[in-house]
């Protein structure tokens, strides 16, 4: 793997990893109230 | 008669997680992005999902949710409510001719998931540890061969009934007993075992050491290595958009049933952001990460690139069982690769399904009993058209009009209907009511002008590159021409057959009024 597409890896993960921290913090914080 | 609602939260985020995370994400997502230019293409795939997938996730849910609470939970009768026009309820069917049309084939290639993971378990394809070898048994199952691993489809025939049960018994038991408890149970098993799967493939690093170019890294490098240039031919962000699409089960009529067993207050927003967010884990990180590094890993870059071009089924049902066999306890990991994928397959496929016989309840007013006894018996039917024919191209004909076409087509109307037609103000007061999150302004803007051009886009492109060749069946060699025409006509059955049926229930009288069941 290149150099730009371990760049691209960790940009795509954090993507996504962000969006799934983002929603499931709200909902179980929501959920448990 | 009061309408069923979900029993949790968590319990409907998974079952829409489960509708939207499916085969594609682990199939046809790597192959996607190692065949349209790699790491590059994660960035029409990203665009797509913001200005596509999540406005479209998002009106969706608030028109299913809106619809369900005045007792019109599917495309026809919501339709009629936002757009008080006598056509409007058949342009709605739609939105019942596609999710049952891919149903009817859907249920086919998820059969075949589940018959993998049994020869997995018990190792029937052992010793076939060549493509030509496991491409004959996968024929040899399909039907479309006899060889010294099968004698007629029988066993496939045996598998593909016993997928039509489970989703049939799913059904019957409706939205809180069936389809919630289904993925409740599922949606974590099927996490499980893809992060397990994610696991056992990262730390493969290089199977045999005399051939360094066969890493799993290299692999990895297939699905993230950005060739740029790629960003200049419009195929590659039409692939992205066409990916989102598939990957989120939007266009498909189906979300909105699921919607429609929600209170009026309940929240969409976030609802529709924890769906996304759960299926891209699922495909940007599972999917990503399972089948074309593994394949590299143990086949190297040229051998693998041919995979990729043979396309998703070659890659699960070809290359990935002659994988396993090289790896210990390949047949747990063969088993749980081939679960998985059954799981994502029948949590996806009830979705399907549930349109249909929503339409049965609401509109003609048929007990849950009868509207899936009716529904079940068509498909069946119907799928035997698939596993017979699939030689002749039938599946190809029906996945182009309803899952590549017909889906962009009805999320064009049906967010034109929304915002053009209904309202803006409307339509934004329906998603954000009763949100758990703050939903961005902007995306007001994006759903009024930039969404439907995209999607505007995506259309004419494809009618002009695609569409007259396929109606034309350039590609389709003589013989197999009449299969194709009965797929078409099969297609054209089922439409006729809804806007029949809503013609009958217009005429009782059942989209002039709105029936609260709230």
């Amino acid at each position: 793997m290149t150099t730009s597409g371990y760049i691209f890896l960790v940009i795509g993960w954090g993507i996504v990893l962000g969006l799934v921290t983002f929603a499931m913090t709200r909902l179980f914080r929501r959920t448990k109230r | 008669m009061e309408r069923e609602r979900w029993g949790t939260k968590i319990g409907l985020i998974l079952a829409l997680a489960g509708n939207a995370v499916g085969l594609g994400n682990f199939l046809r997502f790597p192959v996607q992005a190692a065949g349209n230019g790699g790491g590059a293409f994660m960035i029409p795939y990203f665009i797509a999902l913001i200005l596509v997938g999540i406005p479209l996730m998002w009106t969706e849910l608030a028109m299913g949710r809106f619809g369900g609470n005045q007792g019109h939970g599917t495309m026809p009768g919501i339709f009629q409510l936002l757009w008080r026009h006598p056509a409007a309820k058949y342009f709605g069917v739609i939105g019942l001719l596609l999710p049952i049309t891919i149903f009817i084939y859907y249920v086919v290639v998820e059969s075949w998931t589940l018959g993998f993971s049994f020869f997995s378990l018990i190792g029937k394809y052992n010793g076939a540890t060549t493509q030509e070898a496991m491409g004959g048994f996968l024929q040899g199952y399909q039907g479309i061969a006899r060889n010294s691993y099968f004698n007629g489809i029988y066993w496939a025939y045996f598998f593909f009934i016993a997928t039509a049960a489970v989703n049939y018994l799913v059904l019957r038991r409706g939205i809180r007993g069936g389809i919630e408890k289904l993925a409740n149970i599922g949606m974590p098993l099927l996490i499980v075992m893809a992060i397990i799967l994610v696991v056992r493939v990262l730390t493969l690093g290089t199977p045999d050491p005399s051939k360094p170019d066969q890493s799993v890294l290299n692999g990895l490098g297939f699905i993230w290595n950005p060739d740029l240039g790629a960003l200049r031919n419009p195929k590659v962000w039409l692939a992205a958009a066409g990916q989102i699409f598939f990957t989120l089960s939007v266009g498909f009529g189906a979300i909105q049933a699921y919607a429609s067993y929600l209170g009026k207050n309940d929240d969409v927003a976030l609802a529709g952001i924890a769906t996304v967010s759960t299926n891209e884990f699922c495909e940007v990180i599972c999917g990503g990460t399972i089948a074309i590094p593994i394949a590299c890993a143990f086949f190297g870059i040229a051998a693998t690139q041919a995979i990729a071009q043979g396309g998703s089924f070659n890659l699960a049902f070809q290359s990935m069982p002659i994988v396993f066999q090289h790896l210990p306890l390949g047949n747990i990991f063969g088993f749980m690769w081939f679960f998985l994928l059954f799981i994502a397959g029948v949590t996806s496929s009830v979705a399907l399904a549930l349109p249909a016989v929503t339409f049965f309840m609401d509109e003609l007013g048929w007990t849950r009993k009868k509207a899936v006894n009716v529904i079940s018996i068509f498909t069946f039917a119907a799928s035997n058209l698939v596993i017979f024919f699939l030689v002749h191209g039938f599946m190809d004909e029906l996945d182009f009009w309803a899952g590549t076409f017909g889906v962009v087509l009805l999320a064009l109307i049906e967010i034109v209907v929304f915002f053009w037609v209904f309202g803006k103000e409307k339509a934004w007061e329906e998603i954000t009511r009763g949100a758990e999150m703050k939903v961005p302004p902007v995306f007001k803007f994006i759903m009024k002008y930039v969404t439907p051009l995209f999607l505007v886009t995506i259309l004419a492109f494809w009618a002009k590159t695609d569409m007259i060749k396929v109606l034309r069946m350039e590609a389709v060699s003589p013989e197999n021409r009449p299969y194709v025409w009965g797929a078409r006509v099969l297609m054209l059955a089922i439409l006729a057959g809804f806007a029949i049926l809503v013609a009958i229930a217009s005429r009782r009288g059942g989209f002039s009024k709105e029936r609260n069941t709230a």
